[in-house]
């Protein structure tokens, strides 16, 4: 029975997010038919965004590869400080030694950051 | 204190820091190159500083002892040679000679604390520190062959990864640690294969991720594309610095996690007894028919892996034999290792001449470059294994290791690929030798190489007049367990 | 009651999902996506047996972590090393690299 009450959450959003859909998609249907609220289609109402700019052409086309090398760079400089966040919850325990070591590890971020600086890989050429 | 002990690993990650740094800094490229040789240098004089202290830092994670050290010196001296050998290369590399020199001091960082890791955790970091900077090296020149070599090493090399963590997580949850002496503690009391499927299943794959390291058969495919297609410098660093940290980490976690309990390493023993019969003889039998000496090589280093994996099945069938097969594949790996080094040394000068790497490029070639031929012809000599050179030496002993483990059909095994691979290695003798030249145009190299090439071959015949002299080091070495 | 065995079980099937496709598709992209497949299979096992086998430690989590960040690392030098074969190629198929005996 418990196996079947942990799942029991997951059934429970599961009814609760497929009746929200089919509220939010039907309560405007059932008050046009009930001539609640007025039915005037346009095309600007049909369109995909309902403000900015209109798309041009497809988007299945190639991007330019800077985005990559910035996206390169982001990605490694994000994942780094996956490791800040232990540190900093446990800092008041780690003491001098992890403050040291931590030190150590952001200054050899420090390098790698200056190398790309130089490199000119934050520069779109 | 703990700086101190981490001094060789430690002085080399400043060093690779300050080349990037300086290479920012200075047009001269040539002093990056200075720069790099005296921080490997350096990092040597604290091996030696170290040697004979058995300490412990970093949480128990890491340990100092000589097995460690003699792993650091071997590494840095390779590293060394390989970069004395790249001056003539590095006017290939575009003005990325800051990378290289960096990528090659951090992959000799990762080494050497894969040498001296005895944590889950650790091991695969510096295996990974070590892995990444050698993709990199392997796509540098940028080339089509040189970019596919990168590629094939980096999509391989992750895929092995992958299952050694895999492997890393399985043996973690049935054994509750990460840390050797954790898991060792497990495992004494634990009996029996059939009962610890999930111990075995990750003791195996394991197996199939540090097998990808040394290029063992059925993990081998990667070893001639990469060889051929890489910077012929690191294919001489990953041919030899490469496959010895493979080897530090296998014998480390194997006799100190699961090597005490003979239910588990009379199985794992032989599974590298089978293992080393196949990969030589693979190694050896397609070596036979290849045209490119980089090729050649690069079978040959699998067969060599083949014949150090027999020191490997002897400590696991005979714990008693422990102290003999680890001298046996120490002494192995730095004979292995100088020879290596020696070869593609030459090859380096000669291709970089020729721009060719076929054998058949080869005829006559003592003509146009005595000295290199020579050295060429001495380190194949080695690598067959005949007197008075170290492999020589080191395959007697090694053998010598196989057989007090009653592994007598190993022996009888390696001893006929030994024949099989005097075949090919003497055929390119030959062609050097008996070859009418192409043209009587000498070849030219410049001196770092020339002394890169003098320092290895001598250190070849060193090790094969002198053998003693290294054996006892080597015999005295052991491992700090927990 | 979900146990260990359902996220190891969890774990094996996506690290078989990840070696399947690493060792059958043809695209270097995906290659490496089935990579990061295998690498997070281990993710999966490791902080399942962190939990279950040693509640009181934080070894297998602290390992995933290790594991994510060495997984970027990878995936950076994999992406720079497509790049570079594509403006060779202007294909990112490993068929297409055929130079050498694949």
């Amino acid at each position: 029975m418990s196996f079947l009450a942990d799942y029991g959450y997951i059934g429970l959003f599961f009814v609760v997010s497929v009746v929200f859909a089919l509220t939010t998609v039907l309560i405007p249907q059932i008050l046009t038919a009930l001539g609640v609220i007025p039915s005037k289609p346009s095309p600007a109402k049909s369109a995909t965004y309902e403000c900015g700019m209109d798309t041009i052409g497809k988007s299945w086309v190639q991007f330019n590869f800077r985005y990559y090398f910035l996206a390169l760079l982001f990605l490694v400089f994000d994942i780094e400080t996956v490791f800040l966040y232990p540190w900093a919850v446990a800092f008041n325990k780690l003491g001098l030694f992890g403050f040291v070591e931590m030190v150590i590890f952001v200054g050899i971020l420090v390098v790698a950051y200056l190398y790309a600086w130089k490199k000119k890989a934050f520069e779109w050429k | 204190m703990i700086w101190a002990l981490l001094g060789p690993e430690l002085l080399l990650a400043i060093f690779a820091l300050a080349v990037i740094l300086l290479d920012l800094a200075v047009k001269q490229k040539g002093v990056l190159a200075v720069f790099s040789i005296v921080g490997l240098l350096g990092s040597i004089g604290a091996s030696l500083a170290l040697w004979g202290t058995n300490g412990i830092a970093l949480n128990n994670m890491l340990v100092i002892d000589k097995y460690a050290l003699f792993f650091d010196v071997l590494f840095a001296a390779a590293a060394i040679l390989v970069i004395l050998a790249s001056t003539d290369y590095v006017e290939k590399l575009k003005g990325f000679q800051g990378e290289y020199y960096a990528l090659i001091l951090l992959a000799t960082t990762g080494m050497m604390f894969m040498a001296s890791t005895r944590e889950l955790v650790s091991i695969y970091i510096s295996l990974e520190l070590t892995s990444i900077s050698l993709y990199i090296l392997a796509g540098f020149l940028k080339d089509a062959k040189s970019t596919e070599a990168g590629l094939k090493y980096l999509l391989l090399g992750s895929v092995s990864s992958a299952v050694l963590v895999y492997g890393m997580a399985l043996v973690f949850g049935t054994t509750g640690g990460t840390h050797l002496g954790v898991i060792w503690n497990a495992v004494k009391g634990l009996n029996g294969i059939a009962d610890n499927p999930t111990l075995i299943m990750g003791i195996v794959f394991l197996v199939a991720g540090f097998g990808f390291k040394i290029a063992t058969v059925p993990f081998q495919m990667w070893v001639p594309d990469v060889y051929e297609g890489a910077p012929t410098p690191v294919t001489a660093y990953l041919s030899v610095a490469s496959k010895a940290a493979g080897f530090a980490v296998i014998l480390r976690v194997f006799f100190e996690a699961f090597g005490r309990a003979p239910w588990l390493s009379q199985s794992w023993g032989m599974l590298f007894a089978i293992l080393a019969a196949i990969t030589m003889t693979v190694g050896n039998v397609v070596a036979i028919n290849q045209t490119n000496i980089k090729r050649l090589l690069a079978y040959s280093s699998i067969a060599h892996a083949g014949y150090i994996m027999m020191g490997l099945a002897a400590v696991g069938l005979m714990e008693s034999q422990l102290a003999l097969a680890r001298s046996g594949i120490l002494f192995y790996l730095a004979g292995y290792g100088l020879t290596n080094l020696g070869a593609f040394i030459a090859i380096i000068a000669i291709s970089n001449n020729t721009g060719s790497d076929l054998i058949d490029d080869y005829k006559g070639m003592v003509r146009r470059a005595p000295v290199l031929s020579l050295g060429l012809a001495f380190t194949l000599i080695s690598l067959t294994g005949l007197p008075p050179t170290a492999g020589f030496v080191a395959k007697i002993y090694l053998f010598n290791a196989a057989l007090q483990s009653g592994l007598l059909w190993l022996v009888i095994v390696g001893v006929l690929n030994s024949v099989i691979s005097a075949y090919y290695y003497l055929r390119v003798v030959k062609t050097m030798y008996l070859g009418e030249p192409a043209s009587t145009e000498r070849l030219s190299s410049s001196g770092p190489l020339r002394v890169a090439l003098t320092a290895s071959c001598f250190g070849v015949l060193f090790l094969g007049v002198l053998p003693n002299t290294v054996i006892q080091v080597t015999e005295a070495i052991k491992f700090l367990v927990s | 009651m979900v146990g260990l065995q359902h996220y190891i079980i969890l774990s094996a099937v996506l690290f078989c999902i990840g070696l399947y496709g690493a060792l059958a598709k043809r695209n270097a992209v995906i290659i490496l996506m089935s990579i990061e497949i295998m690498l997070n299979a281990a993710n999966v096992a490791l902080v399942a047996f962190s939990r279950y086998v040693t509640p009181q430690l934080l070894t297998g989590q602290i390992f995933a972590v290790f594991v994510m960040t060495v997984a970027a690392a990878e995936v950076a030098v994999g992406l720079a090393i497509i790049i570079a074969l594509y403006r060779q190629k202007e294909k990112v198929d490993v068929g297409e690299v055929d130079l050498m005996k694949w």
